[in-house]
């Protein structure tokens, strides 16, 4: 394979022509540049410059005037008063215990659904088309249709299950809307586990089946570890996901009964924009972002995950 | 295979689809619940015990989402955005993909980990810079103004899994091309990207569906200018939320990331797994 491949490769080296290689992959490396400059771009616009203003936002004093926002001197006053803050240190409880509650039963619930759609003799196709609705699905759609269903006097869940205040009660409302959730996002996570059962060499099975592995340990010692590349990219898509939570309480509950369901992406918002104070907003949207960051790191440590280098 | 297949079978057949008929049922149920609710009537929609089967069906609440609220409108507002937005997406990805993926440029790998990290950055980190810079440009309550922010969020993944599409594109298809005197742009136009064609498919129903979906920036950014969610979330007031006009209206709007949910489901469960799992 070598052999054959190596004469090609040497090739234009062999023409003679000194240092030719060399001019022709840089013009290469900057035509990369070129193709990729848009992207860069627009990204850095976005997303970057957004990111550092936000940091220096949150190190200042911000007064907001008719005219736009000013900074005052730099200060941390803003960190120390989230961090102070009652309503911030139970939007962070909030946020992960929402997060971790809800990716553990979604994972739970994602494989075993994949597990019954591998076993599935017919309808895979109709039942992954099905799966993928609530996946595409406009999350405030899901925060309508399960208000409506929750609702006190004529909701569905009221009539079937005696449950007449569940958006009103805080309990309730948090596990109303772990629920709704729960049921947009399981699918998600059923998807991409089953996509990775179904690469799993079958052989390591039938050797397992002729080792007389039970179906339960064979699940545990082989599926489990093999699958876990893929369960590290449904958790982290999750985790990402759960920790921005916004649009489900912003409708459903806008963060109530009190500040029940009041995640730190509603917080900040409402920091920014209903009290315009773009200082302290800014403080809770790094802060959220930090900890998303730590926490995706944290996860794909768990998974022992690593970014492949490989063709790079 | 076959025998272990056949025995495993007779185990479980019931379970199996007993299972599989549950979680139709937990997938199912709201969704029943959303469409059939959407066709009662608005007074029918206040009804304890509620009607399991709507009794008369009733087009009501539709013509009341495109007549008494502006739907249409919103729906335009989306399709335009989404469908702009996706271009741009699939334009800067495929050529930001291909050099990333195939030319010798230094400092890639740096600049695919750098964009896995600000797609990992949740968008309440940049809402408030963002309000302030798209206000100082004019851009509030402009098409462009949403374009552009879901253009830049859904760039990195489309990024990653074009790029891992293209590094599976043999070498010899790009030198031939390159031999017969085909410059860059033609390489990439004619060879590269009917290659990568399952990969932009895959990036752009990812990025369709992200836009189509959009809630925040949305509505901070464009509240005069309404994007479907928007729409959706603000047809109620504080007194009255009307369930039937939102359902009619969400109905409508599941119409079409359905059908492109269903054609492409094949690019979306490799997206999901081989494209965003190789990197």
């Amino acid at each position: 394979m070598t052999a054959m491949s190596t004469p090609i490769e040497r090739a234009p080296a062999s023409r003679g022509l000194a240092g030719r290689p060399d001019v022709n992959r840089r013009r290469m490396a900057r035509l990369g540049w070129g193709f990729s400059a848009p992207a860069l771009i627009i990204v850095i616009a976005v997303t970057i410059f957004p990111i550092v203003y936000s940091v220096v936002l949150s190190l200042s004093n911000v007064t907001v005037t008719g005219n736009g926002i000013t900074l005052g001197g730099a200060t941390g006053s803003n960190y120390v008063q989230v961090v102070q803050n009652s309503t911030w240190q139970y939007a962070l409880g909030f946020t992960i215990i929402y997060t971790i509650i809800t990716v553990i039963v979604e994972l739970v619930l994602g494989t075993l659904i994949a597990l019954v759609l591998q076993r599935l003799a017919a309808g895979r196709g109709a039942m992954m088309a099905l799966l993928l609705i609530p996946w595409s699905m406009i999350t405030v759609i899901n925060a309508e249709l399960w208000q409506y269903i929750y609702e006190g006097t004529y909701g569905v869940a009221g009539a079937l299950f005696g449950l007449h205040d569940i958006l009103g009660n805080s309990l309730q409302a948090i596990i109303g809307l772990m629920i709704a959730d729960i049921w947009k996002t399981t699918p998600f996570v059923a998807i991409i586990v089953l996509a990775g059962l179904v690469m799993l060499p079958g052989d390591i099975y039938e050797a397992a089946e002729v080792d007389g592995s039970s179906g339960w340990s064979t699940f545990w010692r082989i599926t489990v570890p093999l699958l876990r590349p893929t369960l590290a990219i449904a958790v982290l898509f999750r985790v990402l996901q759960a920790f921005g939570l916004f649009d489900l309480p912003f409708v459903m509950t806008n963060g109530g009964p009190g500040k029940a369901t009041t995640s730190l992406a509603i917080l900040g918002y409402k920091a920014i924009f209903q009290n315009l104070d773009f200082g302290t907003g800014a403080a809770v949207a790094t802060t959220t972002a930090l900890l998303v960051l730590i926490g995706c790191l944290v996860s794909l440590r768990a998974f022992k995950v690593q970014v492949g280098r490989e063709g790079m | 295979m076959g025998a272990r297949a056949r025995r495993g079978w007779r185990k479980v057949i019931n379970g199996v689809n007993f299972s599989a008929f549950i979680v139709v049922l937990f997938v199912g149920l709201p969704l029943y619940w959303l469409i059939i609710s959407s066709f009662k009537t608005p007074s029918a929609l206040g009804d304890s015990p509620p009607q399991y089967w709507p009794n008369p069906w009733s087009g009501a609440n539709y013509s009341q989402a495109f007549n008494q609220y502006d739907f249409g409108s919103y729906f335009i507002n989306s399709v335009i955005v989404t469908l702009c937005a996706t271009a741009l997406v699939l334009i800067f990805g495929t050529m930001a993909g291909y050099a990333l993926g195939r030319l010798p440029m230094r400092g890639k790998f740096t600049l695919m980990v750098a964009l896995l990290i600000i797609s990992l950055f949740p968008e309440i980190a940049v809402i408030a810079p963002l309000y302030t810079l798209l206000k100082d440009l004019g851009w509030l309550n402009s098409y462009q103004g949403l374009i552009i922010p879901y253009t830049a969020f859904n760039l990195p993944f489309a990024i990653w899994i074009l790029r891992n599409y293209m590094l599976g594109i043999p070498q010899e298809m790009e030198e031939t091309a390159r031999v017969d005197g085909a410059g860059p742009l033609r390489t990439v136009w004619s060879i590269i990207i009917p290659m990568a064609l399952p990969g932009l498919f895959t990036a752009g129903i990812f990025c369709f569906t992200a836009c189509w979906t959009e809630f925040l920036m949305a509505l901070t950014f464009n509240i005069n200018l309404k994007t479907i969610p928007v729409g959706v979330a603000t047809f109620g007031t504080a007194l009255e939320v009307p369930y039937g006009t939102i359902f009619a209206a969400s109905v409508v709007a599941v119409v079409p990331i359905g059908v492109l949910v269903f054609i492409f489901r094949k690019n979306i469960i490799s997206g999901l797994t081989s494209g965003a799992v190789k990197g």
